[in-house]
């Protein structure tokens, strides 16, 4: 029971570390994004219509990806050049996305087209018969592992290549970036392009790998489940992805408990209170810190 | 996070003030520009899908205005939204960016469903009367925890509001699922409150708490412009550094302007479980408190505003009902047009505030 605990929990955490890691970048480069939940709304249709088309898993994704990259540039050019409020575009976006996928399908609710092509399934030789690690490390799409590499790779980003030392100058000290002759603007629109493609792909991840289906209520607040993540891990990517294993597996458990009639509704609640709570511990250890300053 | 960036005024510290008549027509005229850039992305999307749009809209207005019924059920679908929006309205006009207004009207209506269903002895008056006020602690309790966080310990209000409408819904829904479950109903609704609870109609869809909603609407237009409480929130909004040293107690007038803000979304739970709804069901709010954000937006905070703002978003809900109805057209056309005035509306707040501080030097 606790191997398919653990299975259900490393497939609910791909989605959920993707669209944090396209967040976490973002929130480097100093925008926080609400819109994830939309971009991976946009994700799971656009890989659903593309992968039905096609035939192709591949093809699919990658059009779930640069479709949310495009949604990502319009909510970035409506921050960075327009002055928006980056929390009330994120919402209208939100709201703008659901608006245009829901008036598209005209109220079906549910869209799975003939010739879905889904994710295929790699079973690791070796691994795949080991007790509760194979459950974890065999038996998941490839989007899961790309995922999981996902992780080092943001940090190496973050910490040792130029772009990402330039995204953290601008996200830290905007004036002295821009000072120094940084295109601030355009670092900060890559960074939100980023967001919207790794949103995307959680969306496509989600819709071509785990149902198979596009569903109008699919996403189900992920991308702000996500956005918990970071605030979590305060945009680190070993911390985010940490979070977002726990809200994974709060995730798995929901779905056991409601095998046992206990209550689900308070347990998707925690992913949201942890954070408050760690906000909370960390403005009174902040100001603790202050006060013996 | 920048709150003052949405709680821009009209006057700003220094600048020459404009006439008052003057004034209130370039907000009007400006609150216009998000809702005609909204209206050109929808023509936009009816046209790519084969809809006349002009005709679309033409008929919309007929549904939302066009007879005594369809204004009544266009004020009854604005009802909810005037609480919402005067509640992001009172917090956003003190610098405080509360996006929690939907977690405190959920559980305010919660409150409400339950008491209007238990103290069935009691007279009609007096029941509603202990349901409202019941909604109106309902939202302050729920609002209290984001506001010390802000106030003590400056915590970001943005992501503890976001973070706890998720947690009122999942509160509400386990409630309703289980203590508060009606028996013999399929699931995910309490038992209807009793007849002496429901708000009496004013005509048509229009009950007692549009009536509710007016009056608080006149008090917040009267309190905010016309007292020092409402001129220290207005100052801590417009800026808190210059406030504190004036000698206002900032954190206290943020704390007050949240709980504030959560007692009058509370009273809009409460007046929609005891007007419409009468009883508490899953899904009670459809995003309320957030089309209260762009309406709050809209009406740059103002009580005249949110009333007009309110009953835009009531009519294009109304209307849309109706045009899904009878001609096919998506219910989701409202949202497409709702997202586009919210960013349009976030982009235009700076316009302004660039053209004040223009104005100013």
């Amino acid at each position: 029971m606790i191997g398919q605990v653990l299975a259900a929990a490393t497939l609910a955490a791909t989605p959920l570390l993707l669209a944090a890691l396209g967040g976490l970048l973002n929130r480097r480069g100093g925008i926080v994004n609400i819109a994830l939940e939309g971009k991976m709304l946009l994700g799971a249709i656009i890989a659903v219509l593309v992968s039905a088309k096609t035939g192709s898993w591949v093809v699919g994704l990658l059009a779930a990806t640069a479709a949310s990259a495009f949604a990502g540039l319009l909510f970035s050019l409506s921050i960075t050049r327009l002055g928006a409020n980056e929390i009330i575009a994120g919402l209208g976006f939100n709201i703008l996305l659901a608006g245009l996928i829901g008036y598209a399908l005209n109220d079906q609710g549910t869209y799975q087209p003939d010739g879905l092509s889904t994710l295929p399934v790699i079973d690791v030789p070796g691994i795949e018969s080991i007790p509760w690690l194979g459950d974890v490390l065999s038996g998941k799409d490839p989007i899961t592992y790309l995922a999981w590499f996902a992780i080092p790779a943001t940090a190496w980003f973050l910490a040792s290549t130029r772009p990402g030392m330039r995204l953290r100058a601008v996200g830290a000290a905007e004036d002295a970036a821009r000072a120094l002759g940084l295109p601030t603007m355009a670092i900060r629109d890559a960074s939100t392009v980023a967001a919207g493609a790794f949103a995307g792909l959680a969306g496509g991840q989600l819709a071509l790998g785990l149902v198979g289906l596009f569903n109008q209520g699919m996403v189900a607040g992920r991308g702000f489940i996500a956005l918990a993540a970071f605030y979590f891990g305060r945009a680190r990517p070993l911390p985010t992805a940490a979070a977002c294993a726990i809200f994974a597996l709060f995730d798995a458990i929901q779905i056991r408990l409601q095998q046992e009639g206990l209550s689900t509704q308070l347990v998707s609640t925690l992913p949201y209170l942890v954070v408050v709570i760690v906000l909370t511990l960390t403005a009174v250890q902040a100001q603790r810190r202050e006060a013996t300053a | 996070m920048a709150a003052a960036d949405v709680t821009a005024t009209a006057t700003a510290p220094g600048a020459a003030p404009p006439s008052p008549l003057r004034a209130g027509v370039t907000r009007a005229a400006l609150a216009l520009v998000p809702v005609a850039a909204a209206f050109v992305v929808g023509a936009i999307v009816l046209a790519a899908t084969g809809w006349d749009p002009l005709s679309v809209y033409r008929l919309m207005v007929r549904e939302a205005f066009g007879s005594t019924a369809a204004v009544e059920s266009t004020l009854a679908a604005a009802t909810p939204l005037i609480f919402c929006g005067l509640a992001t309205a009172l917090a956003f006009r003190g610098g405080v960016f509360n996006i929690g207004v939907d977690g405190c009207f959920i559980l305010g209506g919660l409150a409400a469903a339950w008491l209007g269903a238990a103290l069935t002895g009691l007279p009609g008056w007096l029941l509603i009367g202990v349901c409202v006020l019941a909604g109106m602690i309902t939202g302050a309790i729920w609002s209290a925890p984001p506001a010390y966080l802000r106030a003590r310990l400056d915590v970001d209000e943005v992501v503890t509001t976001l973070m706890l409408n998720f947690v009122a819904v999942g509160i509400a829904s386990w409630i309703v699922n289980t203590a508060l479950l009606a028996q013999g109903t399929a699931n995910s609704a309490s038992s209807p409150i009793a007849p002496q609870a429901e708000l009496p109609s004013l005509g048509g869809d229009i009950t007692l708490g549009l009536l509710l909603a007016l009056i608080a609407a006149a008090a917040y237009g009267v309190w905010a412009r016309g007292s020092a409480a409402g001129y220290e929130l207005r100052m801590t909004g417009l800026n808190p550094a210059f406030a504190q040293v004036s000698g206002i107690p900032v954190r206290r007038v943020i704390a007050g302007a949240m709980l504030w803000s959560g007692v009058i979304a509370g009273a809009g739970g409460a007046a929609h479980a005891l007007g419409v709804v009468h009883r508490f069901v899953d899904g009670f709010s459809p995003g309320y408190g957030f089309t209260g954000i762009a309406i709050a937006l809209l009406a740059r905070n103002g009580a005249i505003g949110v009333v007009f703002a309110s009953i835009l978003f009531g009519a294009l809900a109304s209307a849309g009902s109706t045009i899904q109805l009878f001609s096919d057209i998506p219910l989701d056309i409202v949202d497409v047009l709702q997202g586009t005035i919210m960013i349009f509306a976030a982009v235009q707040v700076v316009d302004l505030r660039r053209r004040i501080r223009r104005e100013a030097a």
